[in-house]
This record gives C-alpha cells, structure tokens and sequence, in this order.
C-alpha cells in the first residue's frame, strides 16, 4: 500500500507494463484497431499468475475486442484493468467488468486525449519548432520537442501508477474540471502560436526581393484558408502541396 | 561550410565529394527505420515530425541547414494533418529523411525564401519538397498496405483464443514493429536512391518556366500551410489569440529587422 492508503503497482510489472505500453498503437489494424497492442501490454500481468489455460483463454478474449484510446493518456485506463484484474482475481468485489470499464474509461480518454494533444499540445510544439527555425535556432527545434518527449514519458509512467492506485475512481479523475480548463489553454496556446508563425512569416517572407515574394504568401495564406470552405473538406498536405505545384506552373505562366 | 556529422565521422569516405556510399545508405536507412517507428508505432515522441526529422537527419549528415529547410517546408504544409489512428494521411518521415539525405549527399544547396538564397537555390528548394511531397503520398498508401496486414496478423491471434497459446499474440505483435521499422528501412533507401540519382538531377532538365514555378513554391507552402490551420482553428475564441500572436510576431520582426 502506498502512504495515501491506495494499493501501488509492483516496479518490475510496472516497468514491464509500461516499456510495452510505448507500442500501444504498433498493431494499429482497421477493425479493432488498438486490440492486439492493448493485449500484448497486459501480458506481464497474466504471466505473472499461475497458468491456467481456461483463464488465461478468457483473459484474452476481454482484451482481444475492439479498443481504441488516446495513447498519451492510455495508461490510466491500463493501470485501472490491471487493478481491475488484480482485484478480480483476489476475489474482492468490483461490481463493474473489465470490458464495460475498459470500453467507456476508453471513450472518454480518447475524446479528451485527442482534444489535448492532437488539437492543443501537438499544433503549439509544432509551431513553436517552426517558429524556432523560422528564426534559424536548429538546437531550438530539438529542444522544444525533447522536452514534450520527457514530459509525455512522465505522465505515461505517472499515470500507469495513478490510474492502478485509483481502479474504479477513475470515473471520478474523469470528472475533474481542469481536464477541460487544460483542453482550453492549450487550444488557445496553439492558436497563439500559429498567429506568432504566421506574423514572422508574413514579415520576413515580406522582405524577399524576388519576383512574387511579396505578394506569393498571401495567396498562399488565402488559398489555404479558403479551400476547405470551397471543397468543404479540408486535403492532406500532400494534397496541397500538389495544387500549390500546379498554382506555381499557373502562376509561372501568367506573372 | 559544412560541419562533419555523425554520418561523414563514421564514413570518412562519403558524401562531400557528392558520393553515396551503401554504408551511408544503410546508416540512413536505420534512422528512417527508427523514426518510421516513431512516427506510428512506438512511443510517438514526435521526433518524426517533418521538422525534427530533417534537423536530427541533416545533424546526422553534418547539415543540419538543409534538414531545417525541408522539415520546415514540409511540416508547414502538413501542419494541419493529425496523425490519428483511422484519418493518418501521408508519410511526413521516410521521406524528408531520404530528402535531406540526398541534398546532402548530393552537395546541393537549398534554402529558405527569407535568406539571402538565389532564384535557383529557391526552386531547386521548391523541386526537392514537390520530390519529398510525392514520395510522402506514395508513403500514405505503404502505410496502408501495412495496416491491412496487421488486421490479418490480428485475425491469426484468434488462435491464441483458443489454444491460450501467449506467445503468439507477442510474436504477432512484434511482427507488426519489425514490419514498421522495415518499411522505414527499406524505403528510406530506395527513396534516398530515387532522389539521388533522378529527381534531383532532373532539376537542370526543368525548361525555365519549370524553374520559375518551382521557385515560387517555397513562397507559397508557408502561407498555405498557416491558412489551413487558421481555418482548423478558426473559432470565436481564437481569433483573438491568433491576432493578438500574429501582431507580436509582426511588429517584433519589423522592429528587430
């Protein structure tokens, strides 16, 4: 037990737990997408108990469905099923199956992960490394992104202990507002940090004494945000990167 | 003046006289193994974003500059991308690896439209990213292929339901990995080769209004890429933000400049 009363994860099936929960998303597949990754992560926890071949046949069969989540928040819900197992299988009470938490706690990490990382964290250090090299510091955009590197390890190996320690009271970290506050900041910094790429682009790229180089950006600028109101869809940046070529042969023609 | 990196400290004997040698081939091969890794499979620790990717590949070479150029441009341009799951589009990774390889491998000079670059150093700029950006697309439909092998490795686990045979899902699981890491390793070659030995040289085959246009995409990537992610952000709440960021940046450059 750990001093708040809570039961902790033992090191070595810890570190097991969490060196393969880094693969998580190896196995990606189409139709149950993180399955098999979330499975070969709770193995060490089946390898650790006797054998026996009715339930270790069960076992995989709560793991083997389908399951998808954030992968940076991920560990929360691991840690959670390991307890959840642990507990089931010293006969305590949970009230709750493993594949009824695994597939709501799932959901919800996912909705919350993505709008956190994918939609905040991810645009701001992007950005913040374009913005890095715009200015010419190369250590800069190592820096900035070994340092989000370091922090998601933390939190991935934090949160594994947490979300054990917690079990079923994961429902109640759900709960807390400052996921929400944290989504807020973090779009909200993103969205600074792009208004910061932008002004020194537009800026420098202003001061090119080439043919177009003052007028070229901005086209780009408004081509890039209307296309996806005129297609509605918005392309890839292979996709754009494919009609910015054939709006420079255009353009190439016409200047 | 180029710095030795780690690359030309391994092999003295590559690159600077503009050759490719295979064991510097495989040496970037391995990097673009890893980072494909990175980039879908393990730990995602972001260094396999175009940016990050072509700094450590062009540090690795003992360029960092050209890296910088192509990763700048590239991660630009797919900045509004999200790497999730089921909506991953393209290969942002593999190919400004081979990209930064074979600009300096190759001794070509590119660089960025607000340096002092020339007309000539900005399109071959412009015609290394459209070679990067094309190869990025084919990456797409790689990536693909390998997720519908997984889904059939995945289906083989059933067994594992069976028989309780733990084991395989391990092995299955590592297969998937091996797959990645092969992709990146085999395909950073290739796409280095590509590159090396016929999309770059094919630059001074470009008629001049080739030239031109291709010179005007490193001006026009930056401003599309930032449109698209301020039409993603676009909201009532961060325009403010994006203004209030962009004045900054504005009056800070012009006051500096």
């Amino acid at each position: 037990m750990t001093g708040n009363d809570r039961p902790g994860l033992a090191l070595r099936l810890r570190w097991q737990v969490f060196l393969r929960s880094l693969t998580l998303q190896a196995s990606w597949n189409g139709q149950r997408m993180q399955n098999l990754g979330l499975l070969a992560t709770m193995l060490p926890w089946l390898s650790q108990q006797s054998r026996n071949l009715n339930r270790d046949r069960l076992f995989c069969r709560r793991y083997y469905e389908f399951f998808n989540t954030n992968p940076y928040l991920s560990n929360y819900l691991i840690g959670g099923l390991i307890r959840l197992e642990d507990d089931q299988a010293a006969g305590r009470p949970t009230g709750l199956s493993a594949t009824v938490f695994r597939d709501s706690l799932g959901r919800a990490f996912a909705s919350l992960g993505d709008q956190l990382f994918w939609l905040g964290l991810q645009p701001t250090v992007a950005m913040g490394a374009c913005l890095l090299a715009i200015v010419g510091w190369t250590q800069g955009v190592v820096v900035v992104v070994a340092g989000f590197a370091l922090l998601q390890f933390v939190l991935r190996w934090v949160s594994l202990g947490r979300g054990y320690a917690l079990g079923l009271d994961l429902v109640d970290l759900l709960a807390d507002e400052r996921w929400h506050r944290w989504i807020r900041i973090s779009r909200r910094t993103a969205a600074g940090t792009i208004g910061l790429v932008s002004g020194a682009l537009l800026a420098r790229l202003g001061s090119n004494e080439l043919v177009g180089g003052h007028v070229l950006p901005w086209i780009g600028l408004i081509v890039g945000w209307a296309l996806p109101a005129l297609l509605r869809r918005r392309l890839p940046g292979e996709g754009l990167l494919l009609l910015a070529s054939l709006l420079a042969v255009v353009l190439a023609f016409a200047i | 003046m180029l710095q030795p990196g780690v690359l030309s400290t391994l092999m003295p004997a590559l690159a600077w006289a503009g050759e490719a040698s295979w064991p510097s081939l495989l040496l970037l091969g391995l990097l673009a193994g890893l980072l494909a890794l990175d980039d879908t499979a393990l730990a995602q620790t972001w260094f396999s974003q175009p940016l990050p990717a072509g700094v450590v590949t062009g540090w690795f070479c003992g360029d960092p500059y050209s890296g910088l150029v192509l990763g700048l441009l590239i991660q630009m341009i797919k900045a509004g991308d999200l790497p999730v799951g089921q909506s991953f589009v393209g290969d942002g990774t593999i190919p400004v690896v081979a990209g930064t390889g074979a600009v300096v491998l190759g001794g070509y000079q590119i660089g960025l439209p607000w340096t002092d670059a020339i007309r000539e150093t900005l399109a071959l700029t412009g015609w290394s990213v459209l070679g990067v950006g094309l190869l990025g697309a084919f990456g797409h439909w790689l990536i693909q292929v390998e997720r519908r092998a997984h889904v059939l490795w995945m289906l083989e686990g059933h067994l594992t339901l069976r028989d309780g045979l733990l084991g395989r899902i391990e092995r299955l699981h590592f297969r998937c990995l091996a797959t990645t890491f092969l992709r990146g390793l085999i395909f950073g070659i290739l796409y280095l080769l590509i590159l090396l030995r016929f999309w770059l040289p094919a630059f001074d085959r470009l008629p001049d209004r080739g030239v031109e246009a291709a010179a005007m995409l490193p001006l026009l990537l930056p401003g599309l890429g930032i449109g698209t992610l301020v039409d993603r952000f676009a909201g009532r709440r961060s325009w403010g933000w994006m203004i209030a960021g962009a004045a900054a940046a504005f009056g800070l450059a012009r006051w500096v400049l």
